[in-house]
């Protein structure tokens, strides 16, 4: 599949891991009302990788690796904004200093950039690590004949491409997805831009199963119907969305599983194969020349 | 216990009250001016913040030159706790007084929450009032149960309104709601995943003047109407849920940002089996504000 490169321009983008945040109260508050301890919001999360269920851990949003944030909430948010699916992070300070990792996706309000590591490498990383994102693919378009036909490209490095399971022909582009759902199921994210937040699809264990959603596993690719996530994500009839899932479950009402955009288009132009032996990013692949 | 003219039994009489000061707060702007609406056009619009004029209760929703309209007062405190106290306690029909500025002693009512408590007076107070004045709100209303309808959770609206608004017990046990609408969950937009007794939940689908494709029916709504929502679960936050309903009162208007729009601030959830909807074109907090009692509750 080919990207036009329109003068793509690369940033390199500073950050520090996170360092998890929790209130004066332990508390939050799931769906049924009752009080949890939210744990796995935010910072590094050891011993979940890309592939593992979204429903694997009792955790809170919980991420396939590390979260990077900025001090300042301006740069935090352009760090968020430009940071894209397959960019290159490099630590800058601390015990893992000089490794690499890639960025898997994003999620708001405040902003996170989720990016992955070797488990080796995220063993000896610790909050405040300093790290370097190259921030390279937004303002990259897909090829005249699918571009001309509405079809956008958002968060996506151009050289993450080949990392998908999606194909093209002459004007339309095939992306196999571990299931198509209504656009009702987007909760958190809506009315928000899809360069800065992600979106939390408001499927749990029970409900899973009358979406097609029991095996969703991080990394996998879901499209979403009757939306459209150009200028802000929202209800538009005839579109379709596919992205990455780049976080887990959710016990929070109106949060879930977080898809990250990366592509929208007329549903005619942009098609979903519903695949049940899909398989979402590999691990291995996108870590590949990071060790 | 306390047994209202509709028959519902509450527990209104164990509520206390509490005046909250907050202020007028300002439109904001950034130095880059425009958002970009959902065809990517750009505009800079009035409608949120300050002091908004010419739209009231019963009035049409959508159809302004106007985004994220909030009808009349924005009202917030400008520290932090004293804010999330105002937001989250004040309800929709409680009394609100202006406390400073050439309107001082005008009184309004609470219509609803936004990223402001929204509050109507009337257009010649209106006319005086601007950012910064000080207001009082008698917050009255968070904690209210109904004892008849254990699996339903009731907030952010005076015990008083609940009568006027034409809810009832029906002889079947179910909570009987006139509505003017009911609308599906597609139409929700920003507000998902955020408590419920703060802001509201935006409706897409009612981009008056926008293309066909945006659109869910919605473009009718007027501000003060009493909707439904389908497959909603806002008693502990706000989340699409199948099997559950929320009643809310649309307390804002007209959006052009995409994925936002007119929003019922919520005020009934549970098990969509515990409610008896009625169509009710009716069904607006507007002629339920002129039946308030105007004495400060006992």
């Amino acid at each position: 599949m080919t990207v036009i490169r329109p003068a793509v321009v690369a940033t390199n983008l500073s950050g520090v891991v996170e360092t998890p945040e929790l209130d004066s109260s332990p508390f939050r508050i799931d769906a049924d009302g009752h009080p949890y301890v939210p744990t796995g919001d935010g910072g590094i999360v050891l011993g979940v990788r890309l592939g593992d269920s979204v429903f694997a851990t009792d955790g809170d949003h919980v991420a396939p690796g590390a979260c990077l944030v900025h001090p300042d909430q301006a740069a935090r948010h352009a760090l968020t904004s430009y940071s894209c699916l397959g960019n290159t992070v490099t630590v800058r300070s601390g015990d893992a200093a000089g490794s690499r990792g890639v960025v898997l996706g994003k999620r708001g309000e405040l902003g996170r950039v989720i990016a992955c590591f070797s488990r080796e490498v995220l063993a000896r990383m610790a909050p405040s690590d300093e790290i370097v994102v190259r921030g390279h693919g937004q303002g990259a378009r897909l090829e005249a004949p699918i571009h001309e036909r509405g079809v956008i490209m958002r968060n996506l490095d151009p050289a993450a491409v080949a990392l998908l399971p999606v194909t093209t022909d002459d004007d339309t582009l095939t992306a196999s997805v571990r299931a198509e759902i209504p656009s009702r199921v987007v909760g958190n994210g809506v009315g928000r831009p899809v360069e800065q937040w992600d979106l939390d699809l408001q499927v749990d264990r029970d409900t899973a199963p009358t979406l097609g959603l029991s095996d969703l596993a991080l990394g996998d690719l879901v499209a979403v119907t009757d939306l459209d996530v150009r200028h802000n994500a929202g209800y538009r009839r005839g579109w379709r969305t596919i992205g990455v899932v780049v976080h887990g479950a959710s016990p929070q009402p109106g949060h879930g599983p977080g898809l990250m955009p990366l592509f929208c288009g007329p549903a005619d132009a942009l098609v979903a194969r519903v695949d049940r032996s899909h398989r979402g990013i590999n691990e291995d692949r996108l870590l590949k020349g990071t060790a | 216990m306390t047994t209202m003219r509709s028959g519902l039994v509450t527990n209104s009489g164990r509520l206390v009250a509490q005046p909250l000061r907050g202020e007028v707060w300002p439109p904001g702007g950034d130095r880059h001016a425009y958002r970009v609406d959902a065809d990517g056009e750009s505009f800079v619009l009035p409608g949120m913040g300050g002091v908004t004029l010419g739209v009231h209760p019963g009035d049409r929703a959508t159809g302004y030159a106007s985004d994220h309209l909030e009808p009349g007062l924005s009202i917030r405190h400008r520290e932090a706790g004293p804010n999330w106290a105002l937001q989250f306690l004040s309800c929709i029909g409680n009394r609100i007084t202006v406390r400073s500025g050439p309107a001082a002693g005008a009184r309004g009512v609470v219509v609803g929450q936004h990223a402001f408590v929204l509050a109507d007076l009337t257009e010649a107070d209106l006319a005086e009032v601007a950012p910064g004045d000080v207001i009082d709100v008698l917050a009255h209303g968070q904690g209210l149960r109904l004892d008849d309808h254990p699996d339903v959770v009731i907030k952010n609206v005076d015990p008083r309104l609940l009568s006027s608004l034409g809810v009832h017990t029906r002889d079947d046990g179910r909570l009987g709601v006139p509505v003017t609408a009911t609308v599906p969950a597609a139409a929700v937009g920003a507000g998902a995943g955020m408590v419920s007794e703060f802001a509201n939940t935006d409706l897409m689908g009612a981009y008056e003047g926008q293309a066909a494709d945006l659109s869910l029916g919605l473009e009718g709504l007027r501000i003060g109407d009493v909707v439904a929502l389908e497959e909603q679960d806002h008693r502990f936050g706000r989340g699409w849920r199948p099997g559950w309903l929320t009643v809310g009162v649309i307390s804002t208007g007209h959006c052009r940002l995409f994925g936002h729009g007119p929003g019922p601030s919520s005020i009934l959830s549970g098990p969509a089996d515990a409610f008896a909807l009625v169509d009710e074109p009716e069904a607006n907090v507007r002629s339920a504000f002129a039946a308030i009692p105007q004495e400060v509750p006992a």
